[in-house]
Formats: C-alpha cells, structure tokens, sequence
C-alpha cells in the first residue's frame, strides 16, 4: 500500500484549517494571531529547506556527511538548551553541553542502528537522521529540565551543598543528592509518556510509518525501539551534560561560578 | 595555634569585610566571635573553610596555608553548622547518615541507639528520625544540624548560634556533648549569655583594626 502524493495544491488546501484558530484568537482578543501567523511560516520554511536537505542527503547516504548533519543538529539543540534554560550562554556551559549531547546521540545510534537494527549501510541517512531527530528533541527538553534543576537547586540549597563539604566529602560527594534531583526531574516526563504511550497517545513516528505503507506491528516495534532510544539517550545526555559542565563552572575551593546564572 | 588567620582582606562588591584582620586559635580553644549583623561573623567562617578566598591575606591550618589541595584535608577535620540549614526532601535519618558514607572523611557511622540518645539530649523525639526534613520545624533543623556536628566528632568546629533552638536543659547537654573533647576547637558565633560565658575567650568584631 502506496501513499497518497500529496500535490503543493492540496497542502496549501491544508492551511485554510488555521481559519478556526484565527477566528477563536480574534474572538477573545488573544492578540496570538500574529504569533501563529509566523510561527506557521517558520514552521513552513524550516520544514521545506529540511525536507529539501535531507532529498540529498538521502541520495549521498554517507556517513561522514551524516555525522556532519548531526553534529549541526546537536549544535542548533546546545544553544536552544542554553537559550532555553535560565542559564547564559557562557563557552564554560556550551560546549560540555554540546559535548555530552553529542556522545549521548552517538552512544545511542550505533547502539540501535548498528546493533539492533542493522543497518547494511553504516549510519544511512534514512534510519539515522529521524532517529536522531527524535531521540535529540527529546534530549533537549529533558537537558533544560535538568541542568536548570541541578544549577537553580544548588544555588538555593548552597548552605547543603557546603555542609556536606565542611563534613569531609569530595566536590562529587557533596553534590550527590542534587544529582539525584536533576536525574529524578528530568526522567519524569519520558517516564509519564512510557506509561500512557498507545492509550492516550499515538505518536508521530508510528502515524508516519502506518501513512507511508508499514504494518501496524511493524510500526510498534520501531516505536518501542524508539522509546527506549528516547528514554536511555535523555537519561545519558543530561548525566553527561552535567558531569561535563561540573568541570568548568565550579572554583578550584569547589564554589559555584555564579556568573552562569542569569538573574 | 591550630588555626591562623594573617593580615585577611576580603570585600564583597561595594561592601568591606575585612582589612588587615589577623586572628589565632590556639588548639582545643573554645571560642565565640562578636559583632553587629554584617560584620563578618559568617564570612570569617567561610574564610576559614575555603569557600571564600581572602582578597589579600591567608588562613592557615596547623601552619600550613589553605588551599586547594591542602583544603580538603582540613574539610575532613571539619564540622560546619549554618544558621538556615535545608537538607531536603529526605527523612531525618537518611539526612543525618548521609555524611557518614563520603569515603575519605574519616567519619565513622553512628549507632542508631547513639543517635536517639543525641536526640532526646537534644529535646528531639526518636521518632523525628522517620519525618521529612523538610517538614520540620526552624528549631527542630536547627537541633537535627547540630545533633549531626556532635555526631561527627571533629577535632574542629565552626558553630553559627548553637544553642539558639535549645532549652536550658539541652544547652548544658549539648555543651556537654561539645565540650567533652578538650583537644576539639570550638570557634562559634552566639547572642546567648549561656553559651558565652562557658567558652574561653571572645573575639569582637566591632572592634577589629
């Protein structure tokens, strides 16, 4: 079963649906209407140069320019990490982070790619790039929740931290509990989706894979697949993000850098 | 002199602390440190542990200047009680054996009959051991910090108000508690007349040179 070729004409069709919205904002005065009308053509264009970009990579399909894209979407997700997160944008926290980032993606994909699923091609771009997509949007989210928790939590907790410190414990000792904050913040929000994935919600993966002709079955194992990617690759980043940020944003005394906060 | 403090500056942005402040404690001293809010009571204490640095001047331990490497020896032979402690969400006894578990502390775990006879010298009931930190009372955290400095049986402790959540029964017990070690130097900031007069000798900060 083919899918249906979707002619310009036909997706252009699809935007008079944001009609509704439009009027409903207008309605009650929201004043979104302009806020959805450029992130709609945002979403548009950088939806359109992706799929163009990936027409090619598709047809090159090789790894050292696959590894290339991904090192640019890990980049792209260390500064909306940053950006997003009460953090600055400070070399001290970007490159730990971009760093960790990309190890975890790394880890994970020669993982499912290579072992699990394996690829005849090393890294081929149709299994690689939407994996990585998926598994670093994800990475994302969990890397502001967590870094923000273990930063935020220790400045407001410092009285903790320095008392362990006073009693004989090593800068890792003493940070410990507020590991264990920031793993416990950042694992929840994959953790509830685990649990009330298929009953609530039918993600996208397996909606696009049913559209473009796979088997329901088949779709659900690469969703299951998907989701243990997601889950083991947020839980690596933010673990790494953090060990590697702790070499650069602490005093040599083991006092916190508190230039890395923004208020 | 077990700890030193020679010719210590220190400013934080727009607000002198300290300039030119030399100060000594002899081994086993008993100390208490005057002076108005803001003069520099918590801050000669943070010196003191590292974490903060003089912008001019040393602390020195057992005559050897504090530093990165020789701070975390001197953190091992340390106890520190804050005035506003938060230990989080955990339960008092996970709080209080916490620190026991650092590998190169030297600190050696507690028995629990140990704790609880702690903690009702210190007007604490056994079973405090089972709440939430974080549920506790001001007062309560307070004696729970200072059961845990007891506990940890350092030759040198750092004591912000000590006795301010206590009754006068527990005062004596805690300064019992405290005291027992006559090699154990005890510097510590406090208002109460109690506590003052059984240490040995007071440093006042509003009169520094």
């Amino acid at each position: 079963m083919d899918i249906i070729q979707l002619s310009w004409f036909q997706l252009a069709i699809g935007f008079i649906i944001l009609l509704i919205p439009a009027a409903i904002f207008r309605w009650y005065k929201t004043g979104l209407n302009r806020q959805m009308m450029i992130a709609t053509i945002r979403m548009t264009l950088q939806l359109l140069f992706v799929g163009y970009y990936l027409e090619y990579l598709f047809e090159y399909d090789n790894a050292w320019i696959n590894t290339a894209w991904i090192m640019i979407m890990v980049i792209v997700a260390d500064f909306a990490t940053i950006d997003r997160s009460d953090l600055k944008a400070k070399w001290a926290l970007i490159l730990p982070i971009f760093f960790a980032t990309f190890l975890g993606i790394i880890l994970i994909n020669l993982f499912f790619l290579e072992v699990v699923i394996q690829l005849p091609t090393f890294l081929e771009a149709q299994y690689a790039i939407p994996i990585t997509g998926m598994v670093l949007g994800n990475c994302l989210r969990s890397n502001v929740i967590g870094i923000n928790d273990f930063y935020y939590n220790l400045k407001n907790n410092k009285e903790r931290y320095q008392f362990y410190l006073a009693s004989g414990a090593t800068r890792a000792e003493a940070l410990y509990p507020f590991f264990q904050s920031a793993l416990k913040k950042s694992a929840n929000p994959t953790l509830a989706a685990m649990a009330t994935i298929g009953l609530v919600s039918l993600p996208g993966m397996i909606t696009g894979q049913i559209l473009s002709g796979a088997s329901p079955m088949t779709a659900i194992q690469y969703q299951i697949m998907i989701m243990l990617a997601i889950f083991s690759g947020t839980i690596l980043s933010v673990f790494l993000a953090i060990k590697f940020c702790n070499r650069t944003v602490f005093f040599e005394n083991d006092m916190l850098d508190h230039s890395i906060f923004k208020d | 002199m077990i700890i030193t403090g020679k010719n210590i500056h220190f400013s934080y942005p727009r607000e002198p602390i300290f300039s030119g402040f030399d100060f000594s404690l002899k081994e086993g001293e008993k100390v208490v440190v005057k002076g108005e809010s803001g003069s520099g009571k918590s801050t000669l204490f943070e010196l003191i542990l590292g974490f903060q640095i003089p912008d001019k001047g040393e602390v020195l331990y057992k005559n050897e200047p504090l530093k990165s490497t020789t701070l975390h020896n001197f953190r091992t032979q340390s106890a520190w009680l804050p005035q506003d402690l938060n230990f989080g969400d955990g339960t008092v006894q996970e709080v209080v054996q916490y620190p026991f578990r650092f590998k190169h502390s030297g600190n050696s775990m507690p028995k629990m009959e140990q704790i609880e006879q702690l903690f009702s010298d210190l007007g604490l009931t056994p079973e405090t051991l089972q709440k939430t930190f974080s549920d506790l009372s001001t007062g309560q955290r307070q004696r729970v910090g200072l059961a845990l400095c007891i506990l940890l049986k350092k030759p040198v402790m750092l004591l912000d108000e000590p006795t301010s959540a206590l009754d006068r029964a527990s005062k004596e017990k805690a300064i019992k508690h405290l005291f027992s070690d006559s090699q154990r130097t005890i510097l510590s900031t406090s208002h109460d007349p109690f506590w003052i007069d059984r240490c040995d000798r007071v440093i006042d900060l509003d009169n520094q040179i």
